[in-house]
């Protein structure tokens, strides 16, 4: 270990110790009698800037925002209790329906084929029914968002078949989960060439777009925010799962696993870079 | 943490209770982290509230899989403060003004805490965006080494000596702050 990176972990040890730990300064300084003189500067100036980042918001801020997520807050619980498809376009709802009555009819085999794994009786059903789901999605952006959660099953599947040891079966699903990622990146890039504002960033969206159903107004910016936090939040998550997979994995399918953390991470990067390109800046 | 675990599994299952409880015991945090980054009030007000906001859209879709919710909780901020810097074409300004210094009833303590405030918000424009991330989430978020590293995709070592850079840069930017430098 360079003496740079020697001196980062101590300090950085020091000061979960002074933050977390309650120790004072001097505690920590005498268990590294060698290098004080360089670590109290340091310490010093860590302590000042956490002293000068007790910030606290303006109350009048906090009390507008705190009034403001409870409203939210209630209104979230008011559209629980809303007809499902309540906002679809008419057609969308009859084929969902249909869907529906069709998920029914087949009862529990698609609920079972649900929770299968590969190699399992099920587990084509389970893909059948994901195909499906993704013909009938009503716009680009519902079916890129069914992409983000294909992706964390296939994660999921991973991890199963990692542990089961079976190298072959990790590639394979490792490159459906290549292709799902790869899908949101052309999905993005197609709707944007064509012009559709959805794509766009934010902050250039109207605050609601107007894709009236059954009389009522249905938020796409809100659903394209929820689509990048979602691939945000699993960027971190599913490498992060599979690192620790691969820490308990056997010698037979870690080069396997190791290809999935790679093509994770650079698919989810893809994924949010296409999305967010819409800025032109 | 089992309490954490429990108070967002009841909001996921829609208990207004429990997610009012999540956003009290974040929402300084939360702002501090922000501000830290943006160095704008009115910014950082209007941005604390869409993190939470956009946090009750999704929460159905956290899963503590290795990420805890702070994590979760501050990736979202992240995305947010990187969307909005993306857009922003100007210059980081540090308009602070009504910000709350810490609650005293002695004001010279408060002006020495706004000089503090102030010295810090100049100080950590002149730091690079990741090293402004580190402090921002370790000393504004209070996070520790590993969720910091979490939240911004790397190694708990390269974050500690991102954190080591980002100490020695505002050191050296305190007040007389060329005689600073440590060693």
């Amino acid at each position: 270990m360079s003496q740079d990176r020697e001196l980062s972990s101590i300090l950085d040890e020091c000061l979960e110790c002074l933050l977390l730990g309650g120790e004072t300064m001097e505690d920590c300084l005498a268990r590294y009698p060698e290098r004080a003189a360089e670590l109290r500067p340091l310490l010093e100036t860590a302590l000042a800037a956490k002293q000068a980042l007790n910030i606290e918001p303006r109350p009048q801020f906090r009390t507008r925002a705190r009034s403001q997520f409870h409203t939210a807050l209630q209104e979230a619980e008011a559209r629980r209790g809303r007809p499902l498809f309540a906002w679809r376009p008419r057609w969308a709802a009859v084929m969902a329906s249909l869907v529906l009555a069709l998920l029914i009819t087949a009862g529990g085999v698609v609920a079972a084929a649900n929770n299968s794994m590969p190699g399992e009786f099920l587990y084509p059903i389970k893909l059948t029914t994901e195909q499906v789901l993704l013909k009938l999605s009503p716009s680009a952006l519902i079916k890129a968002k069914l992409f983000v959660k294909l992706a964390d099953r296939r994660v999921a599947e991973i991890i199963y078949l990692a542990q089961k040891g079976d190298a072959r079966q990790v590639e394979l699903v490792t490159q459906r989960l290549d292709d799902h990622l790869t899908m949101i990146a052309s999905l993005a890039a197609a709707q944007r060439a064509g012009g559709d504002a959805l794509w766009a960033p934010s902050g250039q969206l109207a605050p609601e777009t107007d894709v009236l159903s059954g009389g009522e107004v249905y938020n796409q910016a809100d659903d394209r925010a929820e689509l990048v936090a979602l691939l945000g939040y699993y960027a971190v998550s599913h490498p992060a799962a599979l690192s620790q997979a691969l820490e308990t994995a056997s010698d037979s399918v870690r080069v396997a696993l190791y290809q999935a953390i790679t093509i994770s991470v650079a698919g989810y990067q893809r994924a949010l870079d296409a999305i967010e390109q819409g800025t032109g800046q | 943490m089992q309490d954490e675990q429990e108070l967002v599994r009841r909001a996921q299952q829609h208990d207004q209770e429990a997610f009012a409880e999540l956003y009290e015991k974040y929402f300084n945090k939360i702002y501090r982290y922000v501000i830290v980054r943006v160095g704008n009030q009115a910014e950082a007000e209007d941005m604390t509230q869409k993190v939470f906001l956009r946090a009750l859209r999704s929460i159905a879709s956290f899963q503590w899989r290795n990420i805890p919710f702070a994590a979760w909780l501050f990736r979202i901020a992240h995305n947010q403060v990187v969307d909005h810097l993306r857009k922003r074409t100007r210059q980081l300004t540090v308009s602070l003004d009504e910000t709350q210094t810490l609650s005293s009833s002695d004001p010279q303590k408060t002006a020495e805490h706004r000089l503090d405030i102030e010295w810090l918000m100049l100080a950590t424009s002149k730091l690079t965006a990741a090293q402004r991330e580190v402090i921002s989430l370790r000393f504004a978020g209070d996070l520790p080494i590993a969720q910091v590293a979490q939240i911004m995709g790397r190694s708990q070592g390269a974050v500690k000596a991102l954190q080591h850079s980002a100490i020695v840069a505002l050191r050296k930017a305190l007040p007389g702050g060329q005689n600073n430098e440590p060693g």
